[in-house]
């Protein structure tokens, strides 16, 4: 792994992560005046905490800010086994992945686990490049299954049998 | 030596059957998770919670216990034959196994791993089980004041420790606590957080925020940027007995780094990546063959490799006397605790001795299995990395939606999932570390509820974390840990100006 590089550049990302921060803070302060107090309960109560959170949170959003403006912020990414920071985003196959997602959302209740499962199996690995579809198709609904059956009879999980109830 | 009879009977819970195929199941488990790339001991755990349901407490934390040394020793296999750790707590074994692999040693450095991980595994063990006893009767003599005082030092330590800058580790801390708040205050009864959404009164779950940021977010950033030229394994040659000489140079170093790893580990502050840089250093300046160094030296894999595994079982003497995770695979141990309703500490030796003592038991016994399976079987262990990334990365996400679903029952968690992946995107893009996320999720209630309840007693007075020396002198450390690592930095920088070869950002998985 080599050290991070340090830019001398000001990062616009780094900004916008730096005002994210503060934003989210604020947030978080906002919200917590809105927390009801119970008279009855005196000595400490349920804001105290949250205000800390919310305070320590837009002390860091300064503190980001000023490494981004003094050129501190390390600029980089994530070193991955199987991710390469260095190249750009692959918006094409995030957007297949995200698909594949939401399906597994829409179909989990209404066609149940095994068929959402194996949908979710096929769609993200053709997102992420697998061109054989025809095994995937199979290693899904096998596993699937598997994990329907073992989750549901054997740790007494309740996965949804959607339209193939009566069937498994 | 009461230990010893307390360690008898949890002897007799290990060794049953039953008990003994849920720690094979563990092991197994985790040298798998600890070879494959995007998934880990603490994503494994995480994602299992669900037997939770079903399993027998002392059953599940003996898998549990299985997959965290399992994925220690699995990490180990992939950083030598493939250079790409599995563990952040690997990244110095890849220093100078991968080295030994390409010159046709790997069997060897294979071997001072595993027999390493072995002898540090039992000997820490043995170390837990006498170290054990003594801080249950330390903790017992703590208060609210202390505990909240170790939490806020576990909370710095694993900031300052991880990823590339302390504004970022804090950043994801805060984010986590932030998460930690949603849901109903359990002292007052009032809804913090919720937005008006019922499904968030009970707060959001720690298998979610753990699968959304690792798992998921994982998966999403591989999908946005895979590589296109992975790594080459290099082929395990030789045999995997080591030679007489490279017995000679890997005994000591196992052991001192054995004596490194273990009281860093159970310290309230430890982590594992310390103890292996740590060796890592020592090694280099004893050994009789310092040339060797950044060419594949053996002592440069026995050393840091003990290390590891030692604070490994040291990790568990702060998480089961004190209730003190400090490292995610920790952190979501004891939300597996807090899901049967038990509280690691001093009160649960008294109260259920056969759980924790057939837990400590177990690690012996777990050990003794993964010397078995790692030893002869690496290059099996390695095929697992035939399998293809786009099937390996769907995988995950099935089981993502099992662990989450499955646990609740609710599509609205699913969305949860799904927007805590995205922001672990996003971490990854800017590089910030998600474990200080998921263990301030975990740990930020149980420091309210210190805090507050400290402040009950000291009647409102604030003073109180500052008044109470025990206290004080955490929180002092606390600072010092937040402040050093930069402190430190600047003066390395300053003293030997362009050259910073250590690896200073670690990804856990």
């Amino acid at each position: 792994m080599t050290p991070t590089p340090w830019s001398r550049r000001i990062n616009i990302g780094e900004m916008l992560l730096a005002l994210g921060t503060v934003v989210f803070g604020v947030l978080i302060i906002w919200q917590t005046t809105l927390i009801r107090l119970t008279p009855a309960y005196s000595m400490v109560g349920p804001r105290v905490i949250p205000y800390i959170v919310g305070a320590g949170l837009v002390i860091v959003g300064a503190w980001l800010a000023y490494e981004a403006l003094t050129g501190r912020a390390p600029v980089g990414s994530t070193d991955s086994e199987d991710a390469d920071p260095t190249l750009p985003t692959d918006w094409r196959t995030v957007g297949l992945l995200v698909l594949a997602l939401i399906a597994y959302l829409f179909l989990i209740e209404p066609a149940g686990f095994i068929i959402a499962s194996a949908t979710l199996f096929v769609g993200a690995a053709f997102a992420m490049g697998s061109r054989r579809t025809a095994r995937d198709i199979a290693i899904g609904i096998v596993m699937a299954t598997v994990l329907y059956i073992g989750f549901n009879r054997g740790l007494g999980l309740s996965l949804p049998a959607g339209i193939l109830e009566g069937i498994v | 030596m009461e230990a010893l009879g307390d360690l008898a009977r949890g002897f007799e819970v290990a060794l049953t059957p039953e008990n003994l195929l849920w720690a094979l199941i563990g092991v197994l488990l985790g040298t798998a998770v600890g070879v494959l790339p995007g998934i880990g001991p603490a994503l494994t755990v995480a994602l299992l919670l669900p037997v939770t349901y079903r399993l027998e407490p002392v059953s599940a934390f003996i898998m549990f216990a299985g997959i965290y040394y399992g994925g220690m020793y699995g990490g180990s296999t992939t950083s030598i034959l493939l250079n790409t750790p599995g563990e952040s707590a690997s990244i110095v074994t890849a220093l100078e196994g991968n080295l030994m692999a390409k010159k046709g040693r790997g069997a060897a450095a294979l071997a001072t791993a595993a027999i390493g991980s072995f002898v540090a595994g039992t000997v820490a063990t043995i170390g837990l089980t006498f170290l054990a006893p003594v801080m249950v009767q330390i903790g017992l003599k703590f208060g609210p004041a202390e505990y909240f005082a170790l939490v806020v030092l576990a909370f710095t330590t694993i900031t300052a420790l991880l990823g590339s800058s302390v504004a970022r580790g804090m950043l994801s801390l805060f984010f986590g606590l932030a998460l930690g708040l949603i849901g109903i205050d359990t002292l007052s009864g009032q809804s913090r957080f919720t937005l008006g959404i019922p499904q968030l009164l009970d707060g959001i779950d720690v298998v979610t925020v753990a699968v959304g940021l690792f798992a998921v977010g994982e998966t999403f950033w591989v999908a946005s940027r895979m590589r296109h030229d992975p790594d080459q394994i290099i082929p395990v040659k030789g045999t995997i007995w080591m030679t007489r000489q490279e017995w000679a140079r890997s005994w000591k170093p196992w052991l001192r780094g054995t004596a490194l790893g273990f009281p860093i580990g159970s310290l309230p502050a430890g982590g594992a990546e310390i103890p292996t840089f740590l060796s890592y250093a020592m090694e280099k300046r004893l050994s009789k063959h310092p040339e060797e160094f950044g060419h594949g030296a053996i002592e440069g894999v026995a050393g840091p490799e003990a290390a590891n595994n030692a604070s490994a079982a040291g990790v568990l003497a702060p998480l089961l006397t004190l209730g003190l995770p400090t490292s995610a695979t920790a952190a979501i141990l004891l939300a597996a605790f807090q899901r049967y309703g038990l509280n690691p500490g001093p009160t649960l030796f008294r109260q259920d001795p056969d759980l924790v003592w057939g837990l400590i038991a177990s690690l012996y016994i777990g050990n003794v299995m993964l010397l078995v399976l790692n030893l002869p079987l690496a290059g099996v262990w390695v095929r697992l990395l035939a399998i293809p990334r786009p099937l390996l990365y769907a995988a995950i996400l099935v089981f993502a939606g099992l662990g989450t679903y499955g646990l609740s029952g609710s599509t609205v968690d699913l969305v949860v999932l799904y927007l805590l992946g995205a922001l672990g995107f996003v971490m990854r893009r800017f590089d910030i570390p998600v474990a200080p996320a998921v263990v301030g999720v975990i740990l930020g209630p149980v420091a309210e509820d210190h805090f507050r309840r400290a402040l009950q007693i000291a009647q409102g007075n604030y003073t109180t974390f500052i008044t109470r020396p025990i206290s004080a002198a955490i929180l002092v450390l606390a600072a010092i840990a937040l402040v050093a690592p930069p402190a430190f930095r600047w003066w390395q920088a300053k003293r030997q100006r362009p050259q910073s070869t250590s690896p200073t950002s670690a990804r856990i998985t």
